[in-house]
């Protein structure tokens, strides 16, 4: 999991976005993919189709590992939509998302 | 009927180099249409600075130096178009047309002259486990640093070849959450051609000292630095639970949750690539680049500044961005050759100056070529497509003559990241095994979409 260093140079501002179903605070700055790695890490992020976990690895909109259920939208790219307030997201750990 | 827009001049990518072109041609009057992928202008290296999440203390001095760009971009009358994606390209003898996915729905535009500062990517570099989650890029690390000053909650290993590997270990240090352990895999003998090469040394100094200080930095905070590092490894069931290295011969073991890893960077190709740009494989850089003039210009409406180009980093690139405006402005007919001539001389000559500076890095962290062979037959290639090398070396034997070839043997290459990761890895293998150089071999054909984007996304084209 990642955290908020006590060395940030300003309080964040935050907004409620709802992952997997349970609504939670995070700073509006964030990512969708940043956002769950703060609240729940890199585990359990997305199922791969060949069934093996996987967790961003680049964060800069190449390698697709971050990809992930938005309002409903699947496959999104995590890593390029900033989180907005009342945001749905649902990571993609359970079943395969071809 | 479906609306084209119009620009006099458009650019891809709001970093250092975008922003600068941009701000460039603002100044001699155009109004350039600016698309970026991310939310707000700086592209990876000046991230989040119009509204930093941290300072100086944490990031270094070179983070803020970005700030009088990212606010001069953001006064300046530019049509800057955020959370776009270009994802088509097509040349035309007027200009280039370009396919965009915005917030405001699918548009069609046509400009006169293209700027193409689509920036750098993390090189993708396979070793075993390179998949698992707990697995990230020291570049994607950073950007959660800048975007939420986010740091690990455990002691993170980092691992890899770069000055990027030093700078997030001290950034770590300074924002509190210091890591476990530093890998170096960079060869040693880059050290040891550092005194072989003192013109080189010399000219890079800068680098080498800033270096130099980080290093002292880590090792009085007590981080154990290990250097001459030449094997990696991520084990786990669903993640990573332990980091294997091989460290002067032996292996050792070392429970980690989380690795972050640096290769360097490479140039983003998909782009430039996709209008069949000539590229050839840069040596010093390890690296396709683009074939461009003197004037960054790859065609006579088309021109590559920034990293996109070649690595150059973030300096460089605002410079190249200049030029290429000042290119642009020529080619216009806007401002007099005179006057642009004397900017663009010391342009120039600050750019050659740099990148002569940069060979020093060339040397320090130059990759082993044979990196790929020491890796276990199981290790993933493509990631998208879980493609072992077992599997692309089979394909090699059977006949695969090229990259696309091999794309059609295993499907590597052909997973939502468009070969991005694996494109290089791809080439070097085939180049190894059929002993041909990489120029022969080549990269993999890219075609549009570019991004990927919906059939919904690609429908909500606005009409007017």
């Amino acid at each position: 999991m990642f955290r908020r260093s006590e060395r940030a140079c300003q309080a964040a501002r935050q907004v409620q976005v709802r992952v997997d179903g349970v609504t939670m605070s995070v700073p509006d700055t964030l990512s969708v993919a940043a956002a769950v790695l703060q609240v729940h890490g890199w585990q359990g992020y997305r199922r791969h189709h060949d069934g093996s976990s996987r967790a961003p690895l680049c964060l800069m909109g190449v390698c697709h590992e971050c990809l992930i259920t938005i309002d409903g939208q699947p496959n999104r790219q995590g890593c390029l939509v900033p989180v907005a307030e009342g945001m749905h997201i649902e990571r993609q750990g359970g079943e395969r998302h071809d | 009927m479906t609306e084209l827009r119009r620009a006099d001049v458009a650019i891809v990518g709001a970093g250092p180099a975008g922003m600068a072109a941009a701000v460039r041609l603002a100044e001699a009057g155009l109004r350039p249409v600016v698309f970026d992928l991310n939310a707000t202008p700086g592209g990876q290296v000046y991230r989040q600075l119009g509204d930093p999440q941290v300072d100086a203390v944490v990031m270094g001095e070179d983070y803020l130096r970005g700030r009088t760009l990212v606010e001069t971009f953001t006064r300046a009358d530019i049509d800057y178009r955020p959370l776009s994606r270009v994802w088509w390209l097509g040349r035309e003898s007027t200009g280039y047309a370009l396919g965009v996915i915005t917030q405001q729905g699918a548009q069609s535009w046509h400009v006169d002259r293209l700027i193409l500062a689509s920036g750098a990517m993390e090189r993708g570099w396979p070793f075993s486990g390179w998949q698992l989650p707990g697995v990230m890029t020291a570049g994607a690390a950073q950007i959660l640093l800048k975007q939420g000053a986010l740091v690990p909650c455990t002691s993170a290993v980092l691992a890899g070849s770069g000055p990027l590997l030093y700078l997030l270990a001290w950034q770590y240090l300074r924002a509190g959450q210091p890591p476990a352990l530093v890998l170096d895999l960079a060869p040693e003998s880059g050290y040891r051609a550092l005194l072989r090469q003192p013109l080189n040394a010399w000219r890079g100094r800068g680098y080498l000292l800033k270096g130099l200080r980080m290093v002292a930095a880590l090792r009085r905070a007590g981080i154990p630095v290990l250097q001459g590092v030449d094997g990696l490894q991520a084990e786990g069931e669903n993640a990573v639970e332990r980091v294997r290295y091989r460290h002067r011969g032996s292996w050792k073991t070392l429970p980690a949750s989380l690795l972050l890893t640096h290769f360097g960077v490479v140039p983003e190709p998909q782009l430039a690539r996709s209008l069949n740009l000539p590229h050839g494989w840069e040596t010093g850089q390890q690296s396709f680049l683009p074939s461009r003039s003197e004037t960054l210009a790859a065609d006579e409406r088309l021109w590559i500044a920034g990293d996109g180009g070649g690595i150059g980093g973030a300096l460089n690139a605002e410079r190249e961005g200049c030029l290429a405006a000042l290119d642009v402005l020529a080619s216009l007919d806007i401002e007099t050759p005179d006057a642009l001539g004397w900017e663009r001389q010391a342009l120039q000559h600050a750019r050659h100056r740099d990148l002569e500076a940069r060979r020093l890095l060339e040397t320090l962290f130059r990759l082993p070529v044979d990196w790929l062979d020491l890796q276990p037959e199981d290790t993933l290639i493509c990631r998208c497509e879980s493609v072992s090398r077992g599997e692309v070396e089979h394909a090699i034997a059977q006949g695969a003559a090229g990259p696309n070839q091999l794309k059609a043997f295993t499907r590597c290459g052909m997973g939502p990241c468009q070969g991005r990761q694996c494109g290089e890895s791809i080439a070097r293998l085939l180049a190894r095994r059929t002993s041909q150089p990489l120029d022969t071999i080549g990269y993999y054909h890219i075609r549009p979409p570019v991004h990927s984007v919906t059939l919904g996304e690609l429908a909500s084209q606005q009409d007017t």
